[in-house]
């Protein structure tokens, strides 16, 4: 790791912590109804909003009732997807007059959004219109964000109050996240981004003549499309001459700032955030990898605040850099030592201040380099985002291994804009009732107290992940429909699998993108992980929620178990990775892990 | 329900008309006022106003004349980004990138330092030897049968060329059914490696190749034929060459030349790599203005460092130089390249 190297990452560190109390404080008063400074420009459509759909602010739901409401709601935007994509033909802007997208790949695009995925089978900028991108996708960034957002704050009501029923009323949870939080800071970003480069426009995509014409050389073919010998046999070839370039335009950058923000990761272009119009400098890769972290890592602190007691917040964002950090060094070492098949031959991957990144460049852009492709590799994967500034498929087998891996932890390493926060409250109540065992005192969280039917819940939302995703990779890896797709042999052919439904279980959406997933198999049983692997996790959390709410808040004697000390971080941290490392041990070790002991011997 | 489904529907519209409504018109209205260069995709103009491409997209560039810009998945084409997606432990990188090494690695001391390898691993070749056996093409067909087979399968000229070998060699053709009940009607893949075989007995020190004619009737015509010089030859057999001379010191070609990159349009290339392609690229230039080559060289190393550019000093990102940008820049200073 070169020093230059090394200050980027402690300065992005930095940054990022900066950021968590001021907009955690923010989020916090959004979520509670008071006065947060955007009122006076965002209060009248907040109340036009509520107005017109009949919303009553004031009203309280039961867990049941916000479950039911806020399953209607993503059901709705999944069929609006999958509409929108099926008739984009008949709507407008379609310059490019794009058909209409096939049904089981529409299907699994609209569960993917729908679940904040975005799992990308298609390539934006050859399949889908700017209206599709702007009505289906982008809409659906902001809302199933907000969507999960709404979701942890029910649960977290769940534990800040006592004795009743109510966790607030889903409607004005997700009107009031979209409309106080993402909106104003996508805005925000996407001003940033534009002055960098991010294209926002409505153009047809534009031609361009080439500085230099290039001749190739083809075969002649007649009219019936069959080559042309000559007597010899030999067939005729002809030069061609390219003299021009395409170019793709569209509102990108309004887009970008979303999917970054919203843990949703959906980019304009297949190549995502590698594609220089989406992230086209150093600077616009700064921003946006602050963006991955910005909402997750501050609703530690809007945690602290809610609950009205700050260290709890603190102590699982620590727990959360603990995690993180080992990662980011594992990954840059190994990326920085580059190929070692390519050094063989003579390939310089060694860096060199202010000249050359050096490292593993393949799949990687120049203006990011090693560390700054790595970093967000991991981020991306920690966060459960998913796009990528580097093609994941071309990592070295450790590169490559640390975000499978951070994502086997069940994305809870900040993890999704609120599903992260509340995967990781799943394993605090699980540390809480197993040092409550060890030490024999009753478990007990914030004042509540952790029963059996708590248990069960967090048990459920746990254990589904690892089930899903061995499960599916199971089935692909021993059929013909799995197994076709893969495009590398031997081990890491495995890794493809493995890792496409881990991204897709865990809806983080990133992928070696060389497996080609755009089949009937893969869209569909994709398709039901990625509704599984949200809903069936977020069904628990609201019956935790639901169940806790209930409770009276047992004041704290000497015999309570603190949650805020560092015993107990570390101790999170070690349920953390026991659950995610020791379940997918065997998998990793037939997948990456097998594959570094070939690549370096 | 039917209430719940009233809202959903209603929010889910006006969630349309501010997220994909306002929201994004705000923004071009933002960006077309306070950046309009940026967000209308960084495009460059001839001076006739026709644009020329986009300082954030790579062009293919191949003359000597220009610095070049890293391999592309892609082909360059701006409208279907893409990776190679090889993982590093495929062997289908490896032969990619050697293949790209072959007419590019330089010696790095000695007599020849400075100069291409490829003229000696031409006469490596028509020497026709490979530790210590004869017939290079027929060693490197039966080490890797898959890349000859790839061979066959890259083009259809090359499928065809096999194709009426076969009707030339039919005892070949039949002693393979023989070996080979398996396949009792090979095709021109099945074949390959009996072909080369055969081919590098028949001709060695030689290798089926495109040759470009100009026909009787004024057109430029290509047809495969056995050559025993050019780049199919230094690309195949880099590795071997290599592998027999593991002692020779060759300069260390920068990664991010022979290797693709996330998008298949990275418009930048590291200032090693530019600094790599310097003396071919001020070589041609002195040699078309007739001028002093050391002149012409330290003008273009002057323009790639003024060029070469990352964010806040280098604390975001790293050091790179826009292949467009300074091609551009080439020719305003010395016009445009004689062809």
């Amino acid at each position: 790791m070169t020093s230059n190297g090394v200050l980027q990452i402690i300065l992005f560190l930095i940054a990022v912590l900066a950021f968590v109390k001021p907009l955690g404080w923010y989020m916090a008063r959004v979520y509670e109804g008071k006065s947060c400074g955007l009122d006076w420009i965002i209060k009248p459509f907040e109340h036009f909003t509520y107005r017109i759909c009949g919303i009553n602010p004031e009203k309280e739901m039961d867990w049941k009732c916000y479950l039911s409401a806020m399953l209607f709601f993503n059901l709705l935007g999944l069929l609006a997807v999958y509409t929108i994509q099926r008739f984009q033909a008949y709507f407008p802007l379609n310059p490019q007059a794009f058909l209409a997208v096939a049904p089981d790949l529409a299907f699994n695009t609209a569960a993917s959004f729908a679940s904040n995925t975005s799992w990308q089978a298609y390539g934006g900028e050859t399949t889908l219109s700017y209206f599709s991108q702007m009505t289906a996708i982008t809409v659906q960034c902001f809302l199933s964000s907000a969507t999960g957002m709404s979701l942890l704050i029910a649960f977290i009501r769940g534990l800040a109050r006592h004795e009743t029923n109510d966790l607030g009323n889903f409607w004005v949870d997700t009107v009031r996240g979209t409309l106080y939080i993402l909106l104003p800071l996508s805005l925000i970003i996407a001003i940033i981004l534009s002055s960098q480069g991010v294209i926002q426009n409505f153009k047809p995509y534009q031609q361009v003549n080439l500085l230099q014409i290039i001749h190739y050389q083809q075969p002649i073919t007649d009219l019936p499309g069959k080559l042309i010998t000559d007597t010899l046999g030999n067939t005729r070839m002809g030069i061609k001459t390219l003299t021009t370039q395409v170019i793709p335009m569209g509102p990108v950058a309004s887009q970008i700032a979303i999917k970054q923000l919203g843990s949703d990761g959906g980019g304009f272009f297949n190549a995502n955030s590698a594609h220089p119009f989406e992230n086209p400098t150093p600077v616009s890769n700064f921003i946006e990898m602050l963006a991955l972290l910005l909402i997750p890592t501050a609703f530690c602190y809007t945690f602290g605040v809610m609950i009205n007691d700050k260290r709890q917040g603190w102590a699982i964002l620590i727990a959360m850099f603990l995690l993180l950090i080992p990662m980011v060094y594992v990954a840059v070492i190994s990326e920085q030592h580059g190929n070692p098949a390519l050094t063989q031959m003579g390939v310089d991957q060694a860096p060199k201040q202010n000249v050359f990144p050096g490292g593993n460049m393949e799949g990687k852009e120049t203006r990011f380099g090693i560390v700054n492709s790595t970093l967000w590799t991991v981020l991306t994967t920690a966060t459960s985002n998913g796009s990528v500034n580097s093609m994941l498929d071309s990592y070295t087998p450790l590169g490559g291994f640390v975000p499978l891996w951070l994502m086997h932890l069940g994305e809870v390493v900040f993890g999704g804009v609120g599903s992260g926060l509340y995967g990781m409250l799943m394993l605090v109540i699980i540390a809480v009732f197993v040092t409550g065992l060890m030490v024999g005192r009753m478990p007990i969280y914030l004042g509540k107290k952790i029963e059996t039917y708590e248990m069960k819940m967090a048990s459920f939302a746990v254990l589904l992940m690892p089930l899903a995703v061995l499960a599916c990779t199971a089935i692909a890896s021993v059929t013909h429909a799995g197994t076709d797709s893969v495009t590398n042999p031997g081990a890491h052919g495995f890794t493809q699998i493995l890792y496409a439904f881990t991204s897709m279980v865990n809806n983080n959406g990133s992928a070696f993108a060389g497996l080609n997933a755009n089949t009937p198999f893969y869209n569909i049983l994709g398709g039901v992980a990625m509704l599984l692997g949200r809903y069936w996790i977020a069904i628990p959390v609201l019956a935790i929620s639901g169940s806790l709410v209930r409770k009276r808040i047992i004041p704290s004697n000497s015999g309570t178990l603190p949650t805020h000390t560092p015993l107990f971080i570390i101790f999170l941290g070690g349920i953390t990775i026991v659950l995610g490392a020791l379940t997918f041990f065997p998998a990793l070790a037939l997948g990456p892990i097998v594959e570094h002991l070939i690549v370096s011997k | 329900m039917l209430h719940t489904l009233q809202k959903s529907i209603l929010l889910l519209f006006l969630t349309v008309v501010i997220c994909c409504g306002i929201y994004p018109l705000a923004l071009w209205t933002v960006g077309q006022i306070l950046f309009p260069f940026q967000a209308n995709g960084s495009m460059v103009f001839d001076p006739n106003g026709r644009p020329i491409g986009s300082l954030l997209i790579a062009q293919p560039f191949t003359k000597d004349d220009y610095f070049q810009p890293r391999p592309s998945a892609a082909s360059y084409d701006a409208s279907a980004s893409s990776s190679s997606a090889l993982a590093a432990s495929n062997y289908a990188l490896r032969n990619r990138v050697a293949n790209s090494l072959g007419s590019i690695v330089k010696y790095r001391n000695g007599a020849k330092a400075g100069q291409l390898v490829a003229p000696d691993m031409e006469s490596w070749f028509q020497h026709d030897q490979f530790e210590g056996s004869p017939h290079i093409v027929a060693q490197w067909a039966t080490l890797h049968n898959s890349l000859a087979q790839a061979w066959v399968n890259a083009d259809p000229s090359h499928g065809a060329y096999v194709d009426s070998w076969t009707k030339t060699h039919p005892s070949q053709v039949s002693q393979f059914i023989k070996d080979n009940p398996g396949t009792p009607n090979p095709k021109a893949a099945d074949l390959a490696i009996v072909f080369f075989q055969n081919f590098s007995k028949e001709l060695p020190g030689q290798f089926p190749s495109r040759v470009t004619h100009v026909a009787t009737y004024g057109k430029t015509e290509t047809t495969i034929e056995p050559v025993n010089t050019g780049s199919d030859i230094q690309s195949i057999f880099f590795d071997m060459w290599r592998q027999e001379h593991p002692a020779v010191e060759l300069e260390d070609v920068p990664a991010d030349m022979v290797t693709t990159s996330g998008s298949g349009l990275d418009p930048h290339i590291t200032l090693q790599n530019a600094l790599y392609q310097l003396d071919r690229v001020s070589t041609k230039w002195a040699r078309n203005l007739k001028r002093n080559p050391k002149d012409v060289k330290n003008e273009i190393e002057q323009i790639l460092n003024g060029k070469a550019s990352a964010p806040f000093g280098g604390l975001a990102g790293e050091k790179v130089v826009n292949v467009l940008d300074v091609n551009l820049v080439l020719r305003k200073q010395y016009g445009s390249p004689q062809s």
